[in-house]
């Protein structure tokens, strides 16, 4: 890096004002970059993606969002929870006879004057939350990136916050809702208390989904060049750019606006929510939160992890393994295709036969492994007092301009355990019929309504739902309906941390392989839905859609992207074997 | 020269940023008042003096009395040399005048010739405003459009400046017609040629004017902002002349002008001699159908002046005029330094409503009943009209349309045919005698559960105009017509509107008819057929519109139909209310492995990698209700000769299938309401080809939707002939003549065993007796019982538990 003039990392801005002299050094007309990018973007990509120093840039996080400087290079992983519309600002101005702009800043570095030669650029504004569910073991470690940045401009101040931040982590680890899963990482021998212990801790915490500190943070992210069009509402994006604190004026209220008090500073003090001048930006999948392990999807190593899983998991369903086989290939599920109004490949599960007892054991290790394999996971206790109280769709509050979120509010391949058992007699007022119907609405068509007082929208969801109940669940219609038959007890036994990484690695790779079915196969298929039909007329286009579903997850379960004769017989076998436990 | 206009200064700079700091559009001003004036000819390269912003280039035109008037006073006669040009243009003001000018005298509707003597459209419209007083002129962006282009782009690219001179013109011509009037006239724009989408709106689109779609979410509370201030002199009591708003700040006068006092620091604002004018910041956002996938709604801060405040309340749709405009933050009131960033917000200057259906059937309702305008409807555009005129040519479009309708419902096309008419609806009649037709068509679904009637119900409520959407259980009669409660606000009784109410011109979709309370039930009897709904409660009588087409759908009373009972049997519904729906259609799971095939192959298309290749060839929700909205309000079909004949002898026909020959045997096979039903279905059809006549094959294919229909629901199974009375009493002819006969043959029996006031007789020895007559044939008791209870009104028996006696 020596010999350059600029340090990306540590003075972003002067990078980005390096590019921009010498983008009009070289003749480029200022009035022509509004929306255009004059190559800092290409230099941040240039340095931070190929040159790989990616990682030294210091994560911003609810912890260390106090001992972050400003203007300093910071990356975040978040959800868009809103979207907040357009900004615009005086992109370039002349200051004398020299070119300056005002991209990635709040306030203006030079003085500007009135000066005729000023032209409005504009930006995107999207409030950003911490990805609601995201386990801790799927959390980037901000500890190595914190001191990199700072080492190379040495402060009096550095060490102090930093062993602060350690102090802090500690706290933090210790208060951490399941701290088996930590342990279950570090030291791999988990004891079966310790799993006992994580359950018991992550039902304290259930009835509301775990909001804990971290959660109300927030960021608003400044994008800049983009059309808003390719950042859509819910999605997970990791955001590289210039943070602020932005010293936006407290004397917002003037005179022509005071109409509305509901500007961002007032609701957004910048020293709560930093602002984030977004330099690149890339969309977040689920496989880029499972690390580690980057192998071969060769079959045989795909089969040997699936046998491994699927025995896991009959272990801690207590032996059955009808049961495990669909939680496997509920796991495994995505809606791949809306077609209409139906989503395509969603298959939600019932485990019914689950009393409160049931609930505490197999309930319990159920929703801790879900935690262990899944990146983001909810689990959420349905009672009447929390169907009348809680808020489930996002609500847009017309007094702040926001769009509060709910609890359902979640991105794409949320998984969220839900819980019926503790479901008693009792009246729904207005509210929790509402969230009743949402729930139902959810469970049918992935699809989640939001509430703009005037009008209500419907927003596409791809959530992962695991319901527990004692009967078949009735607020939520889910596609696949299996009495919990276990032989034995739950029996968690120990999990390593190498299992473990595979399991993950093995979830999220095998649910993303394409799927397809021969034109033969096809055929066949066909035919044995016509011959069902022809026997049993109450056979629906549901349950054929389901047989479907399972039978792309029973390939892709085993590595194979296309479905085969003997896939199609293990649907239907499993089809048999659980029409006979519903009798 | 005294003539008046001054005009503004154009020292226009849309990147000086503090410029927008001061009073709000010029335009908008309603309180012309004698201003500082400034020479009349000093702007053209006057240096950008750092701003007094177009704002304080308000032209302040004073009544000018006793002006005389020609077009030369306001010509900038063409011999003065300095030509004046809007500051950063070459938009020279003299030819922009001389173009308004030109456009207010000479603009008339319609292709009347230039010389007429009748006066243009402006002149007219103008007249009108200085009779009634009023203070603003509403202007049709789309007649300057085609009476100068030129103009128009001037105007949307440079509105300030272009309406303040347009104000100065009118100013001028109203004062040449009328010395005295005293009122500013604003130049109110409305109807541009293109509708920006919120979205869209950029930095290029600062300073120009726009129009805008959406919804109003919050209006401030309403803020006197001030015009003028007048002061007083602490001191000596001298009041100062009134000081005008310059750039939003009032200069405060540092001295008493009064000369023998002049003390200083001493002028302190009297506010009930400033004037002020209304204000109010409203919030608009964009309707739900311009949000594109994943996105939220944006939205935009508008500001109204005068007459536009609470011209729009929250939840209400508008299309509205504005200039939009950028406004830098400062870091604090008093300095000057400004902040990098704008605030947004558009100028209004007109704001019409629009109506909430997707699908526009009403007029919108205007917020100022201006003058004509209201033949135009913003939501067809002319590109539109031309899309949907060609799709409607298509030979096919009758198939394409049907199988746009919900096309993830595979098979019953024709009951999809049949709610495509619904959608398309008939001619409603009033005849001069006050009997009004109808023209609105009702359809009820009956099946088996299970075959997506609820999901057909659903998808047209999506897309009809107004669609309410109710489920039979859960609707009481009050609720679907009208209920009076006290207004929480002000403890008036007040009449609220029910579904049916609320449907008025729109579908009412019902969802579990049969499990509808039968008081409910029956406030449905008028609605269908009389199109109102009466209410008399508490001191309200009223009667309300509800010209709704109903669509329900009905579950039979034992889960699965009965093949061998009748409509009315199977769903336990009043015969006179199952007639007043035109098409009944019969929607049954029957075992056909055809259709389990074809259901098989598309469930296994959905699931294969290639969801796109199953789409066929259907259209976008969005054309479907442009499609059908336009049709409604655009195409009234009336019946040719041709197809009225086809009508009549196709009735006549139909008609005739109930003599069977031979036998005295009547079976009503159509009604009356049968081919009032023909009619609004043939019209309906003529509707979808946007044709304005009824030809002979829309009645075929009318009678055609009309039997597939009887022949579903009102098939008599004993005799499988269509049977009319089997929808309108139902009881099916064969039948009534089977019980008929047995109560005959009853009687004979009677007649022949027992004598007047001798011993009675049980009622199993009767039906003993009957068996053994063989023209009846099988004979229940209840059937017995039936006719017995026929003779006991007769007077002949009487039925005393068990035993008969005669009489």
């Amino acid at each position: 890096m020596v010999g350059k003039p600029y340090d990306c990392l540590a003075n972003p801005l002067g990078a980005v004002r390096y590019s921009f002299e010498n983008a009009v050094a070289f003749g480029a007309d200022p009035s022509s970059l509004n929306g255009k990018d004059w190559g800092a973007v290409d230099l941040f990509r240039n340095t931070l993606l190929d040159q790989g120093s990616l990682s030294k840039v210091p994560v911003l996080s609810a912890r260390n969002v106090g001992l972050l400087q400003p203007n300093m290079l910071v990356r975040f992983r978040g959800m868009i929870q809103d979207m907040l519309g357009n900004e615009f600002y005086a992109g370039a101005f002349k200051d004398g006879s020299l070119w300056r702009t005002n991209k990635y800043v709040d306030v203006s570095q030079y003085l500007m004057g009135s000066s005729p030669d000023m032209l409005i650029w504009e930006r995107h504004l999207f409030y950003c939350v911490p990805i609601p569910g995201l386990n801790s073991w799927a959390e980037e470690s901000t500890d190595v990136a914190i001191s990199q940045p700072m080492g190379s401009t040495p402060e009096p101040r550095e060490k102090r916050p930093r062993d602060e931040n350690e102090a802090m982590r500690e706290m933090d680890e210790s208060l951490e809702t399941s701290p088996g899963s930590k342990r279950m990482r570090n030291d791999s021998h988990p004891s079966h208390s310790q799993m006992e212990e994580a359950a018991a801790l992550s039902t304290c915490g259930a009835g509301a989904l775990p909001k804990t500190e971290a959660d109300s943070f927030s960021c608003l992210v400044k994008i800049y060049d983009n059309s808003d069009s390719e950042l859509r509402l819910n999605d997970v994006f990791e955001f590289v750019g210039v943070l602020t604190f932005g010293s936006e004026c407290q004397a917002d209220n003037d005179e022509t606006m005071d109409g509305f008090s509901g500007e961002l500073s007032v609701h957004m003090p910048p020293g709560k929510v930093p602002r984030l001048h977004c330099i690149i930006h890339r969309k977040l999948a689920v496989h880029d939160f499972v690390h580690g392990l980057p192998m071969e999807p060769k079959p045989q190593l795909i089969k040997e992890v699936r046998q491994s899983l699927l025995a896991h998991l009959t272990a801690i369903l207590g032996n059955d393994t009808v049961a495990a086989h669909f939680v496997l290939l509920h796991l495994l599920s995505k809606v791949h295709a809306r077609i209409e109004d139906f989503a395509v490949g969603k298959l939600s599960l019932n485990l019914t036969c689950f009393n409160k007892e049931r609930a505490s054991t197999f309930g319990n290790f159920l929703c801790s492994t879900v935690k262990e394999l899944l990146p983001f996971t909810h689990k959420m206790l349905v009672t009447i007092d929390y169907l009348n109280k809680a808020s489930f769709a996002p609500k847009k509050d017309y007094e702040r301009n926001r769009l509060m979120t709910g609890v359902l509010q979640l991105p794409e391949s949320s998984h969220v355990v839900i819980d019926e058992t503790q479901l008693e007699a009792g009246t729904l007022n207005s509210d929790g019929v509402q969230n009743a119907r949402l729930l139902t609405s959810l469970t049918e068509f992935q699809k989640l309504e939001y509430d703009f007082k005037y009008y209500k929208m419907d927003v596409v969801a791809d959530v992962q739902l695991l319901i527990l109940s004692e009967g078949k669940s009735n607020i939520m219609p889910a596609d696949l309906v299996v009495p919990f038959r276990p032989s034995s007890e739950a029996a968690g036994g120990a999990v390593l941390a190498e299992a473990l990484k595979a399991w993950r690695w093995y979830l999220v790779t095998v649910r993303s392989l394409p799927h397809s079915i021969d034109p033969d196969l096809q055929k066949v298929v066909e035919n044995d839905l016509v011959y069902a039909r022809q026997s049993k007329r109450s056979l629906t286009s549901q349950d054929f859609s389901r047989w479907l579903t399972m039978g792309r997850l029973v390939s892709l379960s085993l590595g194979e992207t296309s479905l085969s004769l003997e896939h199609w017989q293990t649907v239907k076998e499993l089809e048999r074997l659980r029409g006979e436990r519903l009798g | 020269m005294a003539s008046d206009s001054s005009p503004p200064r154009f020292n226009y700079g849309a990147s000086s940023p503090d410029d927008s700091y001061s009073s709000p559009i010029p335009n908008t001003m309603s309180s012309p008042s004698p201003g500082p004036r400034r020479g009349r000819r000093r702007s053209r390269s006057s240096t950008p003096v750092p701003n007094p912003s177009r704002f304080a280039a308000t032209p302040s035109p004073a009544p000018m009395a006793a002006t005389p008037s020609s077009s030369s006073e306001y010509g900038y006669d063409a011999g003065s040399s300095d030509q004046m040009y809007v500051w950063g243009t070459n938009i020279s003001v003299q030819e922009v005048n001389a173009a308004i000018l030109r456009f207010l005298r000479n603009f008339r509707e319609g292709n009347v010739a230039a010389d007429s003597l009748e006066e243009g459209k402006y002149m007219k419209e103008l007249d009108r405003v200085l009779e009634l007083e009023r203070e603003w002129m509403d202007v049709d962006a789309a007649d300057l459009y085609d009476y100068d282009q030129d103009l128009y782009n001037k105007m949307v690219r440079y509105p300030l400046e272009v309406l303040a001179i347009f104000e100065i013109v009118l100013m001028d011509i109203a004062s040449s017609r009328n010395p005295l009037y005293e009122k500013h006239v604003q130049v109110r724009v409305f109807n541009l040629r293109n509708s920006t989408s919120m979205r869209m709106l950029n930095p290029s689109d600062i300073e120009k004017m726009v129009s805008l779609k959406g919804m109003i979410i919050r209006c401030s509370s309403i803020i006197p902002e001030i015009r003028e201030a007048v002061f007083r002199c602490l001191v000596c009591g001298h009041y100062s002349d009134p000081v005008r708003v310059e750039r939003g700040r009032i200069g405060e006068p540092t001295r008493c002008m009064k000369e023998e006092c002049a003390a200083k620091d001493s002028m302190q604002l009297v506010h009930n001699r400033c004037s002020f004018t209304d204000k109010q910041i409203v919030r608009l956002q964009e309707t739900p159908d311009e949000i594109p996938e994943g996105g939220t709604p944006h939205t935009v801060s508008l500001l109204m002046h005068d007459k536009l405040v609470d011209a729009g309340k929250p939840g209400d749709r508008v299309e509205i005029t504005g200039v939009y405009r950028a406004m830098s933050i400062r870091v604090t009131p008093i300095h000057r330094t400004v902040k990098s960033l704008f605030k947004t917000f558009i100028d209004c200057l007109h704001i019409k409503k629009t109506s909430k259906s997707r699908m526009q059937t009403d007029d919108p309702v205007e917020v100022d009943n201006g003058f004509n305008r209201i033949e135009e409807d913003g939501t067809f555009d002319e590109a539109m009209v031309k899309k949907l005129k060609e799709l409607s040519k298509q030979p096919d479009i009758y198939d394409r349309l049907t199988r746009s309708l919900a096309p993830n419902i595979w098979e019953l096309e024709d009951v999809k045919r049949g709610l495509l008419c619904q959608l398309f609806g008939g001619n409603a009649v009033r005849l001069i005698s006050g009997a009004s037709f109808r023209g609105d068509i009702n359809i009820l679904l009956v099946g088996d559960p299970g075959t997506s009637k609820s999901q057909l119900l659903h998808y047209i409520h999506k897309l009809s105009p107004r669609g309410i959407y109710t489920s039979g259980r859960g609707s009481s009669a009050v609720g679907l017509t009208a209920y009076v409660t006290k207004d929480p606000e002000t403890g008036e009784t007040v009449l609220e509107s029910g579904a049916l109410v609320l449907s008025d011109k729109g579908i009412c979709c019902i969802d579990e008819f049969d499990k509808m309370s039968d008081s409910a039930r029956s406030m449905l009897h008028e609605v269908m057929e009389q199109q109102t709904v009466s209410v008399a409660k508490a001191g309200i009588i009223a009667s309300l519109n509800a010209r709704t087409s109903v669509l329900a759908c009905a579950n039979p009373s034992g889960s699965r139909y009965n093949p061998r009972l009748s409509v009315i049997d199977n769903i336990h519904l009043p015969p006179t209310l199952l007639s007043r729906f035109d098409l009944i259609y019969l929607i049954l799971d029957k075992p056909d492995e055809q259709m389990d095939r074809r259901l098989a192959k598309h469930i296994v298309a959905l699931h294969s990698e290639d969801p796109e290749s199953m789409q066929q060839d259907v259209l976008d929700l969005h054309i479907l209700t442009t499609y059908i909205s336009y049709a409604r309000k655009h195409i009234q079909p009336t019946l040719s000769d041709e197809a009225a004949e086809e009508l009549t002898r196709g009735y006549v026909e139909l008609r005739k299938r109930g003599n069977f020959p031979g036998s005295s045997k009547k079976v009503i096979t159509a009604t009356p309401r049968q081919i009032e039903s023909l009619i609004r279905l043939s019209e309906a059809l003529a509707r979808i080809r946007f044709s304005e006549s009824v030809e002979k094959h829309d009645v075929v294919e009318a009678f055609r939707l009309l039997e597939v229909a009887m022949q579903q629901s009102a098939t008599d199974h004993s005799t499988g002939t269509i049977d009319m009375d089997l929808i309108t009493t139902g009881v099916s002819a064969s039948e009534r003549m089977r019980r008929d006969n047995l109560a005959s043959a009853t009687r004979n029996i009677i007649m022949e065993k027992l004598q007047i006031g001798g011993p009675s007789m049980r009622l199993l020895e009767v039906l003993e007796e009957l068996k053994k007559q063989t023209s009846v044939g099988e004979v229940h008791m209840s059937a017995l019982r039936n006719a017995v209870g026929t003779l006991a009104t007769e007077g002949i028996v009487v039925l005393q538990g068990d035993s008969l006696k005669r009489v």
